[in-house]
């Protein structure tokens, strides 16, 4: 048995050589660099980046709030406490708040309403953690965001129209980029569309950044790049937009990563 | 009497109806808001052609198109004396920043710079093969500045009619591109 891995760990070896021999000027792929990275840090500390902060969301999701109560008390859209999966159906309209929420606004709205902690004592660095923390339970699980409520739809449409919304002084949207040019690359970084999985990822520890992105995180990189200043972390513009992109990719059948995911 | 009356006052409420916006536009607006001040202030500055592209999904119908081109056009300003090539080593550095041109983010151009997008035209080799005659010159310069006055509504934004380089600036990138002794046009 050892003796077959070996040998095949042998061969692939001789094969990414040859590979990288006849590539010669290819430059490099960000996606396969960031497995690299991933297999580094796997094997220098046992443990990915990813890992951490679910660790740290976790402790986070258990501690006593204000009121008395932790996250155990807050439904996430399928009864409280149940986390498997939620991920997955998020976005999607909460009766209690009488809103379309995303995850990391859910939990924003129960550490306020369940846990009793004032708007301006929430950190945004625990909200990333505990995203990471749920997330987890939806480690590659198909992407189920279908608009039904009437709020949801409004929401799909609202994120459409945003998806298209040209402004700025470089004069952009995500359109021009993710759909015409999807598959294309800006600089060395690949193009997707939402039905082709746009939206997958997240939240992913980046290693360029050394830090935790979620899903609103990478949209505000993105309106930041393309000279728009971010908006405010849990406004509609990010669950508007989030419920676009993930309902065009559950349409075209994609599922999660491995969440929290390891990316460039 | 009475009718005229009932007249005015159907008017009256037709003007104030069309004078609302829709209730999708108002919808737009408020999520817009939500989002906090300054995201808000550059999203709703959009202007007349950029609103147009929003709402056409980027695939302007033929019948605005004469429009469209002749007000982009007119947004071109060039560089005093006319001069449509300038200093190209000038033209690289604005080509290259990332806060300027940031042409590299879509275009290939110094065939030594290999982290290149690959969105819009390959442009290595641009003069050389064009050479640098004077309507090559005025092409590359109107594209360069206000792309949108021939590509309506594409991804390459008006980096001139937007401030992101002068019409001297302008200039220098074409230098960049068509100069025989450009890198772009080295062999």
């Amino acid at each position: 048995m050892k003796r077959t891995s070996l040998v095949l760990g042998v061969a692939l070896t001789a094969l990414g050589a040859l590979f990288a021999y006849t590539q010669g000027q290819k430059p490099l792929d960000p996606f396969e660099e960031a497995m690299r990275q991933r297999q580094m840090y796997l094997e220098t500390f046992g443990i990915l980046p990813g890992e951490l902060y679910v660790e740290e969301g976790k402790e986070l999701f258990y501690r006593k709030g204000p009121s008395g109560k932790t996250l155990e008390a807050c439904d996430f859209g399928k009864g409280p406490g149940v986390l498997e999966g939620v991920y997955a159906i998020l976005p999607k309209y909460f009766p209690d708040s009488k809103r379309v929420e995303d995850l990391e606004t859910r939990i924003h709205t129960c550490m306020q309403k369940v846990q009793g902690y004032k708007p301006q004592e929430i950190k945004r660095d625990e909200v990333r953690a505990i995203t990471a923390y749920v997330a987890s339970f939806s480690s590659k699980a198909r992407m189920q965001v279908v608009p039904k409520h009437p709020a949801e739809l409004a929401m799909y449409n609202l994120g459409r129209e945003l998806w298209y919304w040209r402004a700025g002084n470089r004069d952009m949207n995500c359109a021009a980029c993710h759909d015409r040019y999807a598959g294309r690359r800006v600089r060395l970084s690949p193009l997707r569309s939402p039905s082709q999985g746009l939206g997958s990822e997240w939240p992913a520890y980046r290693f360029e950044a050394d830090k935790l992105y979620t899903m609103q995180d990478r949209l505000a990189f993105c309106y930041e790049s393309i000279g728009i200043p971010k908006p405010d972390y849990y406004s509609e513009s990010y669950i508007a937009l989030t419920v676009y992109i993930l309902a065009e990719a559950t349409k075209a059948g994609h599922s999660f990563e491995e969440l929290p995911f390891f990316t460039r | 009497m009475k009718r005229k009356g009932i007249l005015v006052v159907g008017l009256l409420l037709l003007g104030l109806g069309l004078s609302q916006v829709g209730p999708f536009r108002a919808r737009l607006e408020a999520a817009v808001r939500d989002g906090g001040t300054e995201f808000a202030r550059v999203m709703l500055a959009q202007d007349k052609a950029q609103a147009l592209c929003s709402q056409h999904r980027d695939r302007l119908p033929a019948n605005l198109l004469p429009t469209f081109l002749a007000e982009q056009r007119a947004l071109i300003q060039y560089p005093e004396g006319g001069k449509l090539m300038g200093d190209w080593r000038k033209g690289q550095e604005i080509f290259t920043d990332p806060r300027r041109g940031n042409c590299y983010a879509c275009h290939s151009g110094d065939p030594d710079e290999v982290a290149y997008g690959t969105i819009g035209p390959d442009l290595r080799g641009y003069g050389a093969s064009r050479g640098q005659g004077e309507a090559v010159q005025r092409y590359v310069y109107e594209v360069v500045y206000n792309a949108w006055a021939y590509f309506p509504c594409s991804l390459m934004y008006r980096g001139g009619v937007q401030g992101h380089f002068t019409p001297e600036e302008a200039a220098h990138i074409v230098a960049f591109l068509l100069d025989p002794g450009s890198p772009v046009n080295r062999r």
